[in-house]
């Protein structure tokens, strides 16, 4: 080994250990981290930052109850954590049975089931339109739109499903993450 | 070396269970005198001037002799200790504790910091060994049930071994065709058996793992037995101040939860008991005026009812003196007429019973304590007073955490637990007998009539569930409001769990008290006895149609090409409520179930054009129609049969031959689309 060899394996060593130390890099504003999914037999997207995991076939204990959206009960990490329909929450009549379950930032813990996962996407902040500047009163769960090579997509903000599950289900909305 | 750094490490944890002993043992002595009290406390104190000794600690192991000195003379005494010898036994024993606790641990060489302070209440945080012993055999247990399982992995080499041969036999081709048959068949005979040994072995091993799991959430849990000394010592000194005896008993030393409720409750309720021996008790010569015993008793009570925990405090006093109250009230300013208002007065602070302020219970503190107490763990302050008979003060509040055995029950392909507690009796149903439950809502139990009903239809969700036989067993639930029969599908054995409450996002019917995580982590409800019972006799009170959902089932749809069976059908349809559509083909029936909502279908499979099975699958299969669910009504009774309708997407099937409405019925009420 020469010793500019040498001196380039320390360098990219002390790179790679240095690399552990610092906090994970968040994405620079220029992009948006989504996931493409399918809801009620149409396409949405989420911004992947409000939420805080994804699940596939993960077990719903059904729970009686007359909050329509609510599925049941799921176990996270010993904790049993509410299941909401995100198809019944978006007004699509209960269809396919969901999948996947993806957690929502925030507290208490939250989860929301949708059908089908199509893609994870990291897509220029030029691409997502933003709607609620566009509407004085924002539409239900949705805040504005992305545009992906397979079409343009809604998205689902996942604070304010939150808030339509905490208000369904009467608890005290008290907190939103965004 | 840490023992060298810190010689007091085991010492430190056997005195405190040693002067616990001897805590409850003094109480003990004191309500109970007799050579055996006497003996144990001998045997305890003797066990810490020993170990004191050892660690050189001479002022404690100086107490637990000048204790032992007490002792000593009343080994076969049984008429006990003088008042002043007993005070002397508690005096050091309160000096013995302190100096235990105040055993911290070795400070930094040089410079001494401040320890930071014990938690005022000494509630039990750590498990208990018993508890700790217990988790181990179930550790242990477990572990042993590994040893089938490291046979079987020899087995499977062997197996393995004989395979190759098999394959070596057969690529050779040279040994005869019987032989390798024979090779063949062995090995597949030695494969199943070793596959319902490991089945055997995993299932054990899974059940004693859920045990360990059960026993270790456990032990999150402190009894409440843990508080019982210092409420008894409470009391014990009141009386002692006020020259009073008292009698102090306790109940639900086994009823366990989360340390965090019993540190504040141990605090209030020491004031409660002190105002119980203060206020409530009289002095003795009015007892024995008033015709009653001496002695006062006053009872500590804990247990759990639901999804509360429970504290009472009884004594035999005079109980609250409500005209005094008010006439202080009304001296006051304050307007409380009834003697309601006047007791929550007393809660709700301000208002003493006692004509003097004593030392030991002064003014209403004792209360406000309890109130805020009440208030940080959202529970619920109760007092139920009788003049010349006692009072009774009581808390109640949320458990988050709770450990109980429960039954599990199946009910509609769901398994859900049922607090073994408020299980009377479980009875097996044949077919009839579960016909007329359902059909009369009562079941015969002990010579009364139990209101009856099938639990998957209080467990509805709205979402189709599998195809079951109807109730096979009842369980007789008593919740102290009467018995209910619950019926389930099976039951499926008893476990330990731990409840908690369900989450603020999910709320449910009052049937589901709690939830709890199974072995796999997945929930598993939790069924509140009392929310059973009050459902059940709700129901019971008015005609059975009330017991349905507010919303109005959707119209059902009949598809079939027999006239008699469609009419019956209706007839059997409309009596129950249903508005009924009737289609004669299966063509028919897809036409109308596209032109309005229907809450369900009812289809025969044999119909010219296109039968039962295509009808289901076609719905199935069309998004608008796949929500609406299908039964199969047929004369076709065979197994095949019923698979393939289960298979083309059928809720239910019923066989003509067998043809029972209740059944029908059922069904439909378990699976019908409400608007």
């Amino acid at each position: 080994m020469t010793d500019s060899i040498r001196t380039r394996v320390e360098r990219l060593r002390a790179d790679f250990d240095h690399s552990f130390s610092v906090p994970l890099r968040t994405l620079d504003d220029e992009t948006v981290e989504l996931l493409a999914i399918g809801v009620g037999g149409r396409s949405y997207a989420l911004r992947l930052s409000q939420t805080s995991g994804l699940h596939p076939d993960r077990p719903v204990t059904p729970l009686p109850t007359a909050v329509r959206a609510l599925r049941g009960l799921a176990g996270f990490a010993g904790v049993a954590v509410p299941v909401y329909d995100l198809a019944t929450l978006l007004g699509h009549p209960i269809g396919d049975e969901p999948r996947w379950l993806v957690l929502a930032g925030g507290a208490p813990p939250l989860a929301l089931a949708f059908h089908r996962l199509d893609h994870h996407v990291r897509v220029r902040s030029a691409d997502v339109v933003d709607g609620s500047a566009a509407a004085a009163v924002p539409q239900g769960c949705l805040r504005g739109m992305v545009r992906l090579p397979d079409g343009n997509r809604p998205i689902v903000d996942v604070a304010a499903t939150r808030a339509l599950a905490h208000r369904m289900a009467g608890h005290e909305h008290s907190e939103v993450t965004t | 070396m840490p023992e060298n750094r810190d010689p007091l490490r085991y010492f430190r944890v056997e005195a405190r269970e040693l002067v616990e002993q001897i805590s409850s043992g003094v109480l003990d002595l004191d309500q109970r005198p007799g050579p055996e009290p006497v003996a144990k406390l001998l045997r305890v104190a003797h066990t810490l001037k020993g170990a004191a000794r050892v660690v050189r600690q001479k002022e404690i192991a100086d107490r637990a002799h000048e204790f032992e000195e007490i002792l000593i003379p009343h080994r076969d005494d049984p008429a006990g200790l003088a008042a002043d010898q007993m005070r002397e036994l508690l005096r050091l024993n309160d000096e013995i504790s302190a100096q235990v606790a105040a055993l911290t641990r070795p400070a930094a060489p040089v410079e001494r910091k401040p320890e930071p302070e014990e938690p005022a209440e000494p509630v039990a945080h750590r498990a208990s060994s018993g508890d700790l012993d217990e988790l181990l055999d179930s550790i242990g247990e477990a572990s042993s049930r590994m040893a089938p399982l490291r046979a079987g992995c020899r087995t499977v080499e062997n197996l393995h071994r004989s395979a190759e041969v098999l394959a070596d036999q057969l690529r050779g081709g040279r040994a005869a065709t019987a032989v390798t048959r024979a090779s063949a068949q062995r090995l597949a005979g030695d494969l199943g058996a070793a596959g319902r040994r490991f089945i055997d072995a995993v299932d054990q091993i899974e059940r004693e793992l859920a045990e360990v799991r059960a026993k270790a959430e456990g032990l999150r849990l402190v009894p409440a037995g843990s508080i019982f000394t210092v409420l008894h010592r409470a009391a014990r000194d009141a009386a002692d101040a006020e020259d009073k005896r008292v009698r102090f008993t306790a109940h639900g030393a086994d009823v366990r939860m989360g340390s965090h409720l019993l540190g504040p409750v141990s605090a209030a309720f020491q004031h409660v008991v002190r105002n119980a021996v203060v206020h409530g008790l009289e002095p003795q010569a009015e007892r024995i005026a008033a015709g009653k015993a001496p002695e006062g008793s006053v009872t500590f009570e804990v247990e759990r009812d639901g999804r509360f925990a429970v504290f009472r405090c009884t004594d035999d006093g005079r109980g609250f003196d409500v005209a005094a109250l008010r006439a202080k009230a009304q001296a006051r300013g304050l307007l409380a007429a009834g003697e309601a208002e006047v007791l929550d007065l007393v809660l709700h602070g301000g208002l003493s019973t006692s004509e003097t302020v004593t030392e030991v219970a002064g003014r209403a503190i004792g209360m406000d304590v309890l109130r805020d107490v009440a208030a940080q763990l959202h529970g619920e302050v109760k007092i139920r007073s009788t003049p010349g008979a006692g009072a009774t003060v009581q808390l109640s509040v949320p458990l988050a955490l709770l450990s109980m055995t429960g039954l599990l029950v199946e009910a509609g392909g769901t398994v859900v637990s049922l607090p073994l507690d408020s299980v009377r009796a479980c009875v097996r149903l044949s077919v009839a007998e579960a016909a007329t439950a359902a059909a009369t809502g009562k079941l015969v139990f002990e010579g009364t009539a139990a209101p009856f009903r099938p639990l998957v239809e209080m467990l509805y969700t709205g979402r189709t569930v599998p195809d079951a036989a109807g109730p096979g067993a009842a369980v007789m639930v008593d919740a102290g409001q009467g018995v209910v029969a619950v019926g389930v599908d099976g039951l499926c054995g008893t476990h330990a769990l731990v409840a908690r409450p369900l989450p603020g996002l999910a709320p449910s019917t009052p049937v589901i008290g709690s939830v709890s995580l199974d072995a796999d982590g997945n929930p598993r409800l939790v069924l509140d006895p009392a929310g059973l019972a009050s459902a059940l006799l709700r129901d019971d009170s008015g005609p059975r149609a009330a017991s349905a959902p507010a919303a109005p089932p959707l119209p059902i749809l009949v598809v079939d090409d027999s006239l008699t069976t469609r009419m019956l059908e209706r007839s059997i349809l409309e009596s129950a409520g249903y508005q009924v559509d009737l289609a004669a083909s299966g063509e028919e029936g897809l036409d109308r179930a596209r032109s309005r909502r229907y809450g369900l279908f009812l289809t025969d499979i044999d119909m010219p054009g296109i039968d039962g099975f295509s009808f289901v699958e076609r719905t199935r299969a069309d998004p608008e129609l796949a929500g609406v669910p299908a039964i199969l009504v047929s004369s076709r009774a065979s197994a095949e049969d019923r698979d393939r309708g289960t298979a083309a997407g059928a809720s239910a099937y019923i066989v003509k031959g067998e043809f029972d409405q209740e059944e029908l019925l059922a069904h439909i009420r378990r699976l019908v689309v409400r608007a």
